[in-house]
């Protein structure tokens, strides 16, 4: 098991954002997570980097429950990956020193190792060209496949996605989910939030629908899409499909 | 009367020369301490307990919520003799423009590392990196790029606030424009000379931190 989420809560201030959440995650799986706007994915996902904190309940990473005081959280989240919705490249950089910076400050990894890797994945990617680019110079898809780049070069066991082409003009969205579904087809586990259903249904292993901090329903692309048992579930497609 | 104010001005050029030195010197040395300590004081207000933050919060409301004329004066009669053991204006000078200025730098700073996306952090600590790592690879170097055009406001105000240390007998620029003064019993030649004198420290203080600004900002 490479995530696994249990009777998670999160509070900000009074408002339960994450109510009772529950969740696996296989090697090698790719969960969607689908549901209305403030239904509590980003926090999900962020509690599950320990960028937020969580008020109760457990996470493991691959067994070690990260909310635990002698767990070292910097060293899990070598291993989980996060992209976000709005890329964060550091702009005083280019995009070579992006994709360099974690693996040599964290892992000590040697500057020309770091260097061939860089280039490697940013042939992966498909923008080898902009190796000494900075990030302002960029379209947002350009962006965003550095920005899973960047997050590769630190050879994460998990990657997690938060919305990873909502910032984007629409034909920008297929070169960065081309890079997620090869990503994908290479074996990577992957939790990814987002609103392209059509990933989803044909990347995805397991869409889980969220609403109101709760996990509503789960399951196979296929059934959840074609036959949803919850009402929640039947309203949001019917908007959203 | 009937003297030539460019005889005065000549015969006082050696104390004139060296008050600017004095002067330029002062200014160095507040900014010089005044930046390390205040960077120091900055992340001392950045600290989440309340308790250890506490000192560095009163600090900051104190230097910058009373006269730094009463400063100098505090520092000159009574801090520097309780240490030193006599009165010494340069060092009590030198002191009190410091100690100032770091209360400034040090809320530039925090201005300027807290105006950095919160994103940027979180892409640093998702990468693996502590938050001293963050903040030195991610955060400081864009917070620095961004200060520069107040930190070089404060700069240019610790030059003109230098006067006032003429109070305290600090032989600076201000300091020989009230002997001159006095000496002749004169008022627009001593200090139109020293304000001229001023103004070329100022806007040379200017242009060094646009060009270091543009040169930054070119990289
Ligand atoms: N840092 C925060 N402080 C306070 N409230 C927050 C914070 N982050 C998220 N929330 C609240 O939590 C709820 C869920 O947010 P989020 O997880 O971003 O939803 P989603 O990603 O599904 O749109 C929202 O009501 C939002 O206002
Ligand atoms: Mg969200």
């Amino acid at each position: 098991m490479m995530i696994k989420v249990e009777k998670l809560k999160k509070t900000f201030g009074e408002n339960e954002v994450l109510k009772d959440i529950n969740l696996d995650v296989e090697k090698q799986e790719v969960v969607v997570v689908i549901g209305p706007s403030g239904s509590g994915k980003s926090t999900l996902l962020r509690c599950i980097n320990q960028l937020e904190t969580i008020t109760s309940g457990h996470v493991f990473i691959e067994g070690t429950d990260i909310s635990d005081k002698n767990a070292n959280i910097n060293k899990i989240r070598e291993d989980v990956g996060m992209v976000f919705q709005q890329f964060n490249l550091f702009p005083h950089m280019t995009v070579r020193d992006n994709i360099m910076l974690a693996p040599t400050k964290v892992k000590k990894v040697s500057k020309d190792k770091a260097k061939a890797k860089a280039m490697d994945l940013l042939g992966k990617v498909g923008l080898a060209e902009k190796a000494d680019a900075y990030p302002d110079s960029l379209s947002g898809g350009q962006k965003q496949r550095i920005a899973i780049a960047r997050a590769l070069a630190m050879e994460p066991k998990m990657m997690l996605f938060d919305e990873p082409t909502s910032a984007l003009d629409p034909e920008m969205v297929g070169e960065v989910l081309d890079v997620m579904k090869q990503l994908a087809e290479d074996g990577m586990t992957m939790v990814v939030v987002t609103h392209e259903m059509g990933f989803a249904r044909e990347v995805g292993d397991r869409v889980v629908f969220m609403d109101g901090g709760y996990i509503v329903e789960e399951n196979e692309p296929k059934q959840l899409f074609e036959h949803p048992q919850e009402e929640r579930t039947k309203a949001f497609l019917s908007k959203v499909l | 009367m009937g003297v030539n104010p460019l005889d005065i001005i000549r015969e006082y050029l050696p104390f004139l020369a060296s008050g600017t030195l004095f002067t330029i010197g002062f200014s160095l040395g507040g900014i010089i301490f005044g930046t390390i300590l205040g960077l120091f004081i900055c992340f001392g207000k950045m600290i989440r307990n309340k308790l250890l933050r506490a000192p560095f919060v009163c600090y900051i409301t104190f230097f910058r919520g009373t006269p730094l004329y009463v400063q100098i004066l505090i520092i000159h009669f009574g801090l520097v003799p309780l240490i030193f053991h006599q009165s010494n204006g340069i060092v009590a000078g030198v002191i009190a423009l410091s100690l100032n200025e770091a209360a400034y730098i040090a809320e530039v700073f925090r201005a300027g590392i807290q105006s950095i996306d919160e994103g940027q952090t979180e892409a640093a600590r998702s990468l693996g990196m502590d938050r001293l790592q963050a903040m030195r690879y991610v955060i400081l170097p864009q917070a620095v790029r961004r200060v520069l055009p107040p930190m070089g406001n404060e700069f240019i105000s610790l030059i003109k606030d230098s006067s006032l240390i003429a109070a305290i007998a600090a032989p600076e620029l201000t300091y020989w424009a009230q002997a001159m003064g006095a000496q002749y019993a004169i008022v627009w030649t001593p200090y139109l000379t020293i304000s001229f004198i001023y103004l070329i420290l100022t806007l040379t203080m200017s242009f060094l931190v646009n060009r270091l600004e543009r040169r930054m900002a070119t990289k």
